[in-house]
């Protein structure tokens, strides 16, 4: 067994360190007290980061990105969420969508997508899946009820596709340039069998925002509506094959190197930094607040504390280099899925325990606790509810 | 003899304000606007209406104009009151439980007094000063000075009860907000529940009859209002899980949430019996000496316990909400930020285990 980083792995992660230590800190707190959350955006950090090549990372060589391996994106997930998680996220998110544009998208779709996206540091992706009645039913859906999941319309009319429909709660639906829908082309079909993914760029004739969601943390990355009224996307962005968006085989477009995988993959190394933040801040904290005579650090029941805090994140760790490692030498297995549920209950128990750490006495909270426990929660939806269990309990069971 | 029957009183009272909180403070709490995770103004029309059902002078003896509640019945009122509002709890818990220890130390010329104009005010809340108040004799009068932090009811209050180093003993002074010299910021942020500010007394005089004999330390309210509020989550999630289909059926039809909702119902039923039995014990105190009940801080037990197993349920509650269990103008990520206030405020969860520790190392 080999634990080493190489040199280029460790390069990556110190200029992650040092852009979060000295770029996103100093914002985290300003932008998450915003309270408008259309108005949390940071398009100055996302210029920054884009230049030392946070947003195109994920990119092949071959295409101009960068190549970088799941290994190190691991690493900078873990190191930009340790200054603040929901940043962390709208770098990754754009890694997300690139891995699906490599892996499915045809080369005549490259040239006119990738391109763009390579060049222009504003430039961020989304792909739109949920809508209001439709969410652990695209993640799970149900054998004895076909109709389920997804209503969003797509008609054929010459070499145009006429989109109609609504998704909810779409990572940078309001401030995106480029989107990945999933639309239903079949609806007699099961979701499986009749679904088809399209591009579709922001200046899309009928497509538009609609309200930008108000979530409890994660304030910087923004959520939204999308909102197709008889949208006009062209066949030739189509993804893959019609009706095949979502195949058998693997993830959305068949496929089975990153998007689903990496998504896994990203939650729980995001969870991870977030962690180190909670352990590093918490241990500081004990070692020079004062209480009863001591410093905090005295008590056994803050040792305790900071122990299990400690243990958890390690243990996490272990698990998240694991998977990135995994992903790398194109091992399947039900790790992934498994590292993003555990993800959930070690970033929320981690999370709770620092709060505790610092305490709230006399009704004040300290705001860097109150937010991290804010960040944390979205995990129960995202990675560790029900759905996200019994999904990777249907790998286990296959 | 063990004994679970509420009294027709005590079933009655239970009705009325869950029917009043259903009909008059839900409706109104659950506003968007008031889900959201700032510092809001109190609902006072509806603390109003609350204390014209009787309810801020619930604990007072009938004698004094009160109902006479015993502690039970105060924190099944303050559970009912917390699944539509915790602050309107908050407040007329602290307001109720001060009353009643006021009373109690009082003469009857102070009762006949002081406690007259508190019972004929509807908006007369009460509020209690612990710690940081020097006080001094200067003839027949008191001379308060320093500063109280983080006293409960600070903005309502329209008397402060000020307990400090008398002679050579603890006593109170009773202060009204509009005596000379006294001051009140409203503390703001969200980590309380109900009203909460910083009292200033500089060279506030009161005469020597507003002096009484020594209050006590409150008991907080965390534990019935924690109860409140996983009641309210579990209420939501429960109506929820009937009409949202996914998987082919409504969502309580899936093993995994129906026992997820069963977990909420079985902490909530744990919790309520830890709450109330240490309620009831305070109500009974014979029940300690003949041995019934053992020699253990029951009220600290509750108070570690149950915030602690209502953070959970909200949390598993707003889980079964998908997405909109963490969006600010939904109802359940208040909840969960509701609960953590009580798992958070006074003493807190630690805190109350660590006087249970204290409690049996002794």
């Amino acid at each position: 067994m080999d634990f080493e980083l190489s040199e280029e792995q460790r390069a990556w992660q110190a200029k992650a360190r040092k852009f979060a230590r000295e770029e996103i800190r100093p914002i985290s707190l300003e932008r998450d007290a915003i309270e408008d959350p259309a108005k949390t955006w940071d398009w100055e950090i996302i210029r920054k980061g884009s230049k030392l090549g946070f947003r195109t990372m994920a990119v092949p060589k071959e295409w101009g990105g960068l190549g970088t391996d799941f290994v190190t994106q691991a690493l900078v997930m873990t190191e930009l969420a340790r200054a603040d998680s929901a940043i962390s996220k709208a770098f990754s998110q754009c890694w997300k969508w690139s891995h699906l544009i490599a892996a499915s998208c045809t080369e005549e779709q490259k040239e006119r997508f990738l391109k763009p996206f390579l060049a222009d540091d504003t430039f961020v992706l989304g792909k739109g899946i949920s809508e209001h009645s439709a969410g652990s039913d695209n993640r799970l859906p149900p054998a004895d009820d076909p109709k389920a999941g997804l209503k969003l319309r797509a008609e054929r009319r010459g070499d145009e596709w006429i989109l109609n429909g609504e998704k909810a709660f779409i990572a940078n639906g309001n401030i995106g340039k480029l989107f990945f829908i999933d639309a239903r082309t079949d609806p007699n079909a099961p979701l499986k069998q009749g679904t088809t993914m399209f591009l579709v760029p922001r200046d899309t004739p009928g497509f538009r925002s609609g309200k930008v969601y108000n979530k409890s943390g994660w304030r910087f990355y923004q959520n939204g509506e999308m909102i197709f009224e008889n949208a006009r996307v062209p066949h030739a962005n189509v993804v893959g094959e019609v009706n095949g968006a979502v195949r058998k085989s693997g993830g959305a477009g068949g496929d089975t190197t990153g998007g689903d995988l990496f998504g896994d993959l990203e939650l729980a190394a995001n969870a991870l930094g977030i962690c180190d933040d909670a352990c590093e801040t918490a241990l500081k904290h004990a070692r020079t607040v004062k209480q009863g005579g001591g410093v905090l650090f005295e008590q056994q029941l803050i040792q305790l504390k900071l122990n299990r805090m400690h243990m958890l994140t390690e243990a996490l760790r272990s698990f998240v280099m694991r998977v990135a490692w995994e992903h790398d030498r194109r091992i399947h297995s039900p790790n992934p899925g498994l590292a993003m549920n555990f993800s959930t209950d070690v970033v929320q128990e981690v999370t709770e325990l620092y709060m505790d750490v610092r305490g709230g006495a006399g009704g004040a909270m300290d705001a860097h606790a109150d937010k991290l426990v804010r960040d944390s929660i979205i995990w129960s939806h995202l990675a560790g509810d029900t759905v996200q269990r019994l999904k990777v309990a249907g790998r286990l069971g296959r | 003899m063990f004994n679970l029957h509420l009294s027709p009183e005590q079933l009655e009272i239970r009705d009325t304000v869950r029917e009043f909180v259903a009909r008059e403070v839900k409706p109104v709490a659950l506003r968007p606007e008031r889900l959201e995770p700032f510092a809001k103004p109190l609902l006072a029309a509806q603390l109003e209406a609350a204390s014209r059902l009787g309810l801020r002078t619930l604990a007072l003896s009938e004698a004094a104009g009160g109902a006479g509640a015993d502690t039970l019945t105060c924190c099944i009122v303050t559970e009912e009151l917390a699944v539509g509002d915790p602050d309107i709890a908050a407040v007329l818990a602290h307001t109720a439980a001060l009353a009643r220890r006021l009373e109690r130390a009082m003469t009857p010329a102070q009762r006949e007094r002081l406690l007259t104009q508190f019972v004929a005010d509807e908006r007369f809340h009460l509020a209690l000063a612990e710690r940081g108040i020097a006080v001094a004799q200067d003839g027949g009068e008191w001379r308060l000075n320093g500063v109280a932090t983080a006293v409960d009811n600070a903005t309502v209050a329209k008397l402060f009860v000020v307990q400090a180093r008398i002679h050579d003993g603890i006593g109170a002074l009773l202060v009204p907000r509009d005596a000379a010299g006294v001051s009140v910021r409203a503390q703001g942020g969200h980590w309380f529940h109900g009203s909460r500010g910083e009292v200033d007394f500089s060279d506030c005089r009161v005469s020597g009859g507003n002096l009484v004999g020594a209050i006590g330390t409150m008991v907080p309210p965390s534990g019935a209002l924690s109860l409140g509020i996983g009641r309210a989550a579990y209420e939501a999630a429960l109506e929820y899980a009937r009409i949202r289909v996914q998987g082919g059926r409504p969502i309580i039809g899936h093993q995994a949430i129906a026992a997820k909702l069963a977990g909420i119902a079985i902490g909530l039923e744990v919790a309520r019996a830890a709450v109330w039995r240490a309620a009831w014990a305070s109500d009974h105190p014979e029940a300690f000496a003949d041995r019934s009940l053992p020699d253990l801080p029951l009220q600290s037990i509750a108070e570690a316990f149950a915030p602690e197993v209502m953070l959970r349920a909200v949390k598993d509650a707003a889980e079964c909400f998908g997405a909109m269990g963490v969006m600010r103008d939904m109802p359940l990520h208040k909840y969960v930020h509701d609960a953590r206030v009580c798992l958070h405020s006074g003493e807190g969860s630690s805190g109350a285990r660590l006087h249970v520790a204290a409690a049996i190392t002794e």
